[in-house]
Parts: C-alpha cells; structure tokens; sequence
C-alpha cells in the first residue's frame, strides 16, 4: 500500500531540509582566495559619478593585428563612441570584471582600449560613468550572464568573434 | 536587562566590503554559506563538487561586488551565481557517477537500530532526485527545500512563474514515481 502522493513528497522535502554538513574549511579558502584581489565596487565607488548623458553607442572590436603569427594571443581594440560619457571602462572575464584594470582613453568622444586576449571565449561590457553597465550592441549578448547586468561575447581564437 | 546583539543587514555588511573591510566579506560568508550549500549539495549531488561551486560563487560574487546593484539584495544576487554555477557544474557532473551526502543529521542516525532503513530512505531520495531533469530538481529545490517564492525562482532562473509552477508539479509526481519503483526493487 502506498502513501498519498503528497504524504510522499512531505517526507522528501522534510529529509532535504535537514542541514547539510559543509566544510568548516570553505570559509578560510574563500577569504584567503579573495584576499589576493580587491573587489571591483571598492573602486567603483571613488571615481567620480558624473551625470548621466544619453549615450551614442556605437561599438566595434577589431582585431587590427596580431602581434605574431606564430602565437595564439590576439590584440583586440575595443571602441565604444560615447561622446558625453565622463568616463568609461571595459570589464569582463580576462580582468576579474575591474574597471581600474582596463580604462578606455577617448578621443572626441571616442573611447577605445586594446586588450591582449589567448584564445578562448569572454563576457564582457563597458562600464560608463562608473555606474552604467552596457553590452556591446554589435556583439553576440552573453546569455549565461549570473550577474544580472547587460553583457557580450567575444571568441578569440580563430572561430569568429 | 541586558545587551541586544543586532546582525549587521546585508547592505551594511556590502557597504562595509566596498569600503575595504575584507573581513564584512566573510560576515557574509558564514551568513549564507549553510543555506547555499544545502543547495549546491542536493542540486549538484556530489559534495566536492558542490562545495567547489559554492566557494567559487562567494569568490566570484566578491569580485563583482560592483555589480550587486542593490546591496539589500545581495542574497537573491549570490543565489542567482551559485543556481548558474550549479547548472555548469550539473552539466559536467551528470556524465559522472553521483555519490551522495550524508548529513550529519543522517550520520547520527546510523547508530540506531534503524540504521538500514533510514540509509534506504536516504539513498532512495538521492536516487530519485538524481533523476529528476536539472530544471526539475532546481526548481523543486528552489520552491520546497529552499523556500523561496516562485517570483524570486523566476528572477534567479529567468524561466517564467508558470513555467517553474509545472516544472515543480512535475518534480513531485517523478520523485513518487521514483520513490514508488525503489519500494519494489
């Protein structure tokens, strides 16, 4: 004779809710991992928060030469036309996400930055005025994005970007 | 009389991190370490890997602290890493076997008399979530075990509240199935 169906799945859920034992370790390891690397808002919060402007986003990412046939590592220059953005960065997978690490330089509006990549596939955006996370409008968007903010994707390594 | 301790928020605790208290960080860590765990552990089925996803979310949710847009949020914003991690770990673990956790609650239980049939019980329940399709047992998860309202699945999954209310229909009526055929095995 069986339970009712929902006497059942009661007694699963009851048993899953029980505590899990998890390693008293799994702390120490993630505060000493995260101690070699400052997170991102630390320095996000001292630049300076400019007001917000409409921004003209018109976005290219050339490959403009490889530094040696021989090697696989790409230079890829990241364009993002935002003439009344204060400030802009590109962040993604190859720089921990840290707008310090990457700062874009601009040129009447023109902000662009060049990035050595090995092959492999990347999420990345621009982060305008400190504040504002955009994706790239003419690459693919980044569909596994965990974080919530807008992103794109770029392959390196000869399959097409 | 007497003292009233009073937990920092979350948001205080996010604001104290981007500020460059590293230590608020592990505040944080030990918040949710338990309740995250039990996720990975039952979703991915296999400890080691589930403790890798979850240390690998406390890290990676560390390093893009900037974009946690709304610091009072931050657990639903930690949830949403880890439900990711989970589905690529999920991915790599299910081409493998799957060895299945004993909490200590169940551990404990072994020493009684009725060891056996708590261990069948265990193993049973593993077994059938185990065979639940990935979007099944995360969504089941989710609504039963981790008690969050099907919105709040919704925002972390991206499939819709209909959807995920089927998906959870579903998981029950498999896990009797399964739990069914155990009794007759």
């Amino acid at each position: 004779m069986f339970e009712r169906e929902d006497e059942t799945v009661e007694r699963v859920i009851q048993h899953l809710r029980r505590p899990v034992a998890i390693d008293p370790g799994l702390d120490a390891r993630v505060m000493r991992e995260i101690a070699q690397a400052p997170p991102n808002g630390r320095r996000v919060k001292l630049w300076p928060l400019l007001a917000a402007a409409a921004v003209l986003a018109t976005v290219l990412v050339v490959r403009p030469w490889i530094w040696n046939a021989a090697t696989t590592v790409d230079t890829l220059q990241f364009v993002l036309v935002a003439p009344q953005a204060a400030s802009v960065a590109l962040v993604g997978d190859f720089n921990d996400w840290d707008p310090a690490r990457s700062p874009m330089q601009t040129a009447h509006g023109v902000w662009a930055t060049v990035v050595r990549l090995a092959p492999g596939r990347y999420r990345y955006a621009f982060l305008v005025n400190g504040v504002e996370w955009r994706a790239d409008p003419s690459a693919p968007a980044a569909k596994d994005d965990e974080f919530g903010t807008p992103s794109s994707v770029v392959t390196v390594g000869g399959r097409g970007s | 009389m007497g003292i009233n301790s009073v937990e920092p928020s979350d948001a205080e605790l996010v604001r104290r991190v981007r500020t460059g208290d590293t230590g608020a960080y592990g505040a944080l860590v030990s918040r949710y370490r338990d309740r995250l765990g039990r996720y990975a552990v039952h979703m991915i089925g296999d400890r080691e890997d589930a403790e890798e996803a979850l240390q690998d979310s406390f890290v990676r949710a560390y390093r893009s602290l900037a974009r946690c847009d709304d610091p009072a949020r931050f657990g639903a914003w930690l949830y949403g890493i880890l439900v990711n991690r989970c589905r690529t770990t999920g991915a790599r673990a299910a081409r493998r076997r799957r060895t299945f956790v004993h909490d200590a609650q169940a551990l404990d239980l072994a020493a009684h008399a009725d060891q056996a049939d708590r261990l069948d019980w265990t193993d049973a329940v593993d077994r059938a979530l185990a065979r639940l399709a990935p979007d099944y047992r995360e969504a089941f998860l989710l609504k039963h075990v981790q008690d969050l309202e099907y919105e709040e699945i919704a925002e972390l999954t991206g499939a819709g509240v209909s959807a995920l209310k089927m998906r959870v229909k579903r998981a029950r009526e498999q896990l009797q199935k399964y739990l069914r055929e155990a009794e007759h095995v």
